[in-house]
């Protein structure tokens, strides 16, 4: 009813909590349990390491190819050719590190949601993830992006190095328009080594989120989304004649809430993000939306159990 | 309709400038609240919904724009503070006369006489106009004002509602008096009748009014009906055997058609008698009850019209009457031996009696009263007396100065209506001798010889005394049933018991009821429980009570029940009249106000916009007008 009363101030999105606070020692404790809990999960699977099968360096068998022109031929199976007369390739299982790249959106959209706004707690599942992945020995390189690629954290290695993660983060301010095929595109232009994209992000992008998903898919990268949304835009506390404001493109709409029109925007965002869904579901993309209402541990064991992000 | 605030042109002037701002204000666009929003393009399913009710939404609009016009028309006529026509004209005074009398309580019309009367001034008081004052008033036998005189509605609606039934006459002079006086000096003054028209004549009374410039007006109610009333009741003792009563019941039916009723008669609430008579169009009936036994305190009567014609007057129908009191006498009888006053005195078997000689005089023990028979005591007694032939003894004094005898007196003149004579025959008896006495002041011969006194009431020894001056052995009265008679009346008369026909009190009259000696303050018990200190003047109580039934008197330890009824009148008669005479001109009826001419409309208009604007606020929250 205050709120209410304060009008406009009632619609200004919420400012985020000090950034000082966001990893103390509280927050540093709930991530080694995750990172305890996350080995438990994968066990038997991977022991931190990421397997490739190129022929090469590697010591293990693992598999034959048909040749094709240009091949090695030292790599050629020679008794096999004797025995079945046809050319194949002898595949040796290349370990190597697992790339983890971390694209947090730091658009203004991410500035909404109380308390914590969306890039807080997106703030807060780079670093668990990055600490899981650092802890399992993964190179781990954090990128921020809205239209472009604002910042970039160099890839990094060893659970030692999670300060520098903290730091890198606590630094992020949201700011400017989501343009996700742009920045996208830029990414994987400036990262040659391919591995796991996790995306964290509202995807509120005019343009589209999928062409920034395609992008990272098309270069071989291993998407994994993580759509972030605020309980406030799910039904916003609105009322009254309002004229709406984009807070990104500044864009304006004039409506009256109704408890009817509440009602048809709750079914229009469950439309969007079903429209989210189904887009990753097609093109075999991991895909987690997450509320900040929700623990963010609680959010990475929910990611963690559903798997495909760490194989 | 006029306006009595702002005038219609200054109405309008208000009006148009409220309306242009109310429209100026609805043509601005208005000015939203600004919210910043993630994802705009979110709403946009939302709003290309709303394109499609746009034009529903500036009906809408339009409807809130009507809406606030409208309130601003109501207000800006509540300033006129509009009237209806004729709200304003001069006031005029009027005194309304509700007749309340017996008459009024006749079931001829719905629900009653007086609930009709109350239905027509209710209408007279909705009618009020501009400064118009009203009084009403209760006209019975009194005429009380039941409430100020106002122009406030509520108040005259308060005073309706304390509007009673009486059992008893209305007084029209009274009435007219009472107008009279209350409008002296009035504006346009009015007198209205609202009764059945069974009003006496009012005397001089109207004729004053008429003089004075007073309009007088006349609400006819009632449209007649079948009517037995009970006009007379009275009991009385047989003086001979007192456990026995004898009742005379007066019926007359002032109806245009022969009756078939049914009479009963109850003894202290229960039937003891039932009779089946017919009445005749207009005819007075008298009924003897005989020999009534089974009743020691009270009776009632009650009248019954027989048939499917239901009795219209429930007034008339019952009359109601007290038994006189049967107490124990103790009588003192100082007697060298007198047979015959020992026999009459045996006939009542209420009378304790003790004989001495004059020599053992006094007797122990108290005595209501006091028989000296040929003797005559040196002082006299603390009781009434009864003197036989009293000759004091010499030396002495008696209650009289004896002057010589009268020889062969005869009952040449008798009082015939006192209580001590009553049922007595006395003109044929002989006597032989008589004493010849001077009377004390105040003495007064109830029978006497053309010479001098033969029986003589007065007082001595601030007791009532009764003498009769010769020996009734040497006469032959004790042969006669007059002399037990005369003896017990005398008794009867000491001890206040009265072997008349006891009528009960008349209802509307002033009452002057006996309480024993020394009582300064009574209480009146009505028949509905109500309680009412009442004076005591001389020794008797003074009140009145205006409904029949059984009254209490109380007096300290001691209550005594008496009866009242309608008297005499014209109340049965339920034909209404046709014209109402006042001061040699008919009765008009009255003009009647427009009701709710009164009524303060800019209230009610803005009551109305005050609703307005609640359906204005509650759609607005509920969304529906905007």
């Amino acid at each position: 009813m205050l709120d209410w009363l304060r009008g406009g101030r009632a619609s200004k999105p919420a400012t985020s909590a000090d950034d000082d606070e966001l990893f103390d020692d509280e927050f540093q404790r709930r991530l080694d349990v995750l990172a305890l809990v996350s080995r438990r999960l994968v066990a038997g699977r991977t022991r931190a390491e990421r397997r490739s099968r190129k022929t090469g360096s590697g010591i293990e068998f693992a598999d034959h190819r048909q040749y094709a022109p240009g091949d090695d031929f030292r790599h050629l199976d020679w008794n096999l050719y004797a025995r079945t007369g046809r050319l194949l390739l002898r595949l040796y299982e290349e370990e190597e590190d697992l790339s983890v790249y971390i694209l947090v959106d730091v658009s203004r959209s991410m500035s909404f949601g109380a308390p914590d706004t969306k890039l807080r707690y997106a703030k807060k599942l780079a670093a668990a993830l990055s600490y899981i992945a650092l802890a399992n020995l993964d190179r781990v390189s954090i990128v921020t992006f809205s239209d472009e690629v604002s910042q970039r954290l160099a890839p990094t290695r060893g659970k030692n190095t999670i300060f520098k993660v903290f730091r890198f983060l606590r630094g992020l301010k949201a700011d400017g328009r989501t343009g996700t095929a742009d920045a996208m595109k830029t990414f994987v232009a400036q990262n040659r080594r391919r591995g796991v994209a996790i995306l964290i992000s509202d995807l509120y992008d005019p343009e589209g989120f999928e062409g920034g998903i395609n992008t990272l898919r098309y270069h071989k990268f291993e998407p994994y989304v993580i759509q972030v949304y605020a309980p406030e835009e799910v039904r916003p506390p609105l009322h009254g004649d309002v004229r709406l404001i984009d807070n990104e493109t500044g864009e304006a709409r004039e409506v009256t809430i109704t408890p009817r029109v509440l009602e048809r925007y709750a079914q229009a965002h469950a439309a969007y993000r079903a429209r989210i869904d189904d887009f990753c579901t097609q093109k075999h993309v991991p895909h987690h939306a997450v509320s900040t209402e929700l623990p963010f541990d609680q959010a990475i064991l929910d990611i963690l159990r559903r798997g495909g992000l760490v194989t | 309709m006029e306006l009595t605030g702002l005038s219609l042109t200054e109405v309008l002037t208000v009006l148009g400038g409220f309306a242009a701002a109310v429209t100026v204000l609805y043509l601005l666009k208005l000015r939203r609240r600004q919210v910043e929003v993630p994802f705009v393009h979110l709403w946009q399913q939302v709003l290309a919904e709303k394109q499609s009710t746009r034009l529903f939404s500036a009906l809408k609009r339009i409807l809130s724009w009507l809406l606030a016009l409208a309130a601003v028309a109501g207000l800006a006529g509540a300033m006129g503070d509009p009237r209806h026509e004729g709200a304003s004209a001069d006031g005029r005074t009027t005194v309304v006369l509700v007749d309340t009398s017996a008459s009024m309580q006749a079931t001829d019309v719905s629900p009653d006489r007086l609930g009709r009367a109350r239905e027509e001034v209710t209408r007279l008081v909705e009618g009020l106009a501009g400064d118009d004052r009203m009084l009403i008033a209760s006209m019975d036998a009194t005429t009380v004002p039941l409430g100020p005189l106002t122009g406030e509605a509520r108040v005259l609606t308060d005073a309706l509602d304390r509007l009673a039934p009486t059992d008893v006459a209305a007084d029209l002079g009274r009435g007219l008096r009472f107008a009279h006086d209350v409008l002296r000096g009035e504006p346009r003054p009015r007198v209205i009748l609202v009764s059945d028209g069974a009003l006496p004549d009012p005397g001089s009374a109207g004729a004053r009014l008429r003089e004075a410039g007073v309009e007088v007006d006349w609400i006819p109610i009632g449209v007649g009906g079948p009517n037995v009333a009970i006009t007379a009741f009275s009991v009385r003792r047989y003086p001979l055997d007192v456990s026995r009563s004898e009742v005379l019941t007066e019926l007359w039916n002032p109806g245009e058609d022969e009756a078939s009723i049914e009479l009963s008669l109850l003894g202290d609430g229960e039937v003891i008698d039932v009779q089946r008579l017919r009445i005749g169009a207009g005819e007075r009936l008298r009924r003897f009850f005989t020999d009534v036994s089974g009743a020691d305190q009270t009776l009632e009567a009650r009248v019954r019209i027989e048939g499917d014609v239901p009795d219209a007057q429930p007034a008339d129908d019952r009359a109601y009457a007290r038994l006189p009191e049967r107490r124990r006498a103790r009588v003192q009888a100082v007697t060298a031996g007198n047979l015959y006053l020992s026999a009459a005195l045996l006939l009542d078997e209420y009378l304790d009696v003790v004989e001495v000689t004059p020599a053992d005089y006094p007797a122990e023990g108290r005595f209501d009263v006091t028989i000296f028979d040929g003797w005559v005591p040196a002082t006299p007694p603390d009781t009434p007396v009864i003197y036989l032939d009293p000759r004091p003894p010499e030396g002495t004094t008696g209650p009289f100065v004896i002057t010589g005898a009268l020889e062969r007196p005869f009952f040449d003149r008798l009082e015939r209506d006192h209580p001590i004579l009553a049922f007595t025959a006395l003109g044929d008896v002989n006597v032989a001798e008589s004493l010849a006495v001077e009377l004390h002041e105040g003495d007064r011969a109830i029978a006497s010889d053309g010479r001098g006194p033969l029986i003589v009431v007065g007082s001595r020894n601030d007791h009532r005394m009764v003498a009769i001056l010769f020996d009734v052995r040497r006469s032959d009265l004790p042969l006669r049933v007059a002399w037990p008679l005369l003896l017990l009346n005398s008794i009867d008369y000491f001890t206040m018991q009265d072997a008349r026909y006891l009528s009960s009190v008349e209802t509307g009259e002033p009452w002057h009821l006996a309480v024993p000696t020394g009582t300064e303050e009574a209480t009146l018990v009505a028949p509905d429980g109500s309680e009412h200190p009442v004076p005591v003047v001389d020794g008797r109580a003074v009140a009145s009570g205006l409904r029949a039934g059984f009254y209490h008197l109380r007096t300290g330890d001691t209550e005594e029940v008496f009866a009242a009824n309608l008297g005499p009148s014209d109340e049965a008669i339920l034909t209404p009249a046709e014209v109402l005479e006042i001061g040699g001109a008919p009765a008009e009826a009255p003009e009647r106000g427009t009701p709710g001419v009164r009524t303060e409309i800019w209230m009610l208009m803005v009551l109305a916009v005050l609703a307005l604007l609640l359906v204005e606020w509650f759609t607005y929250h509920r969304r529906l007008t905007v």
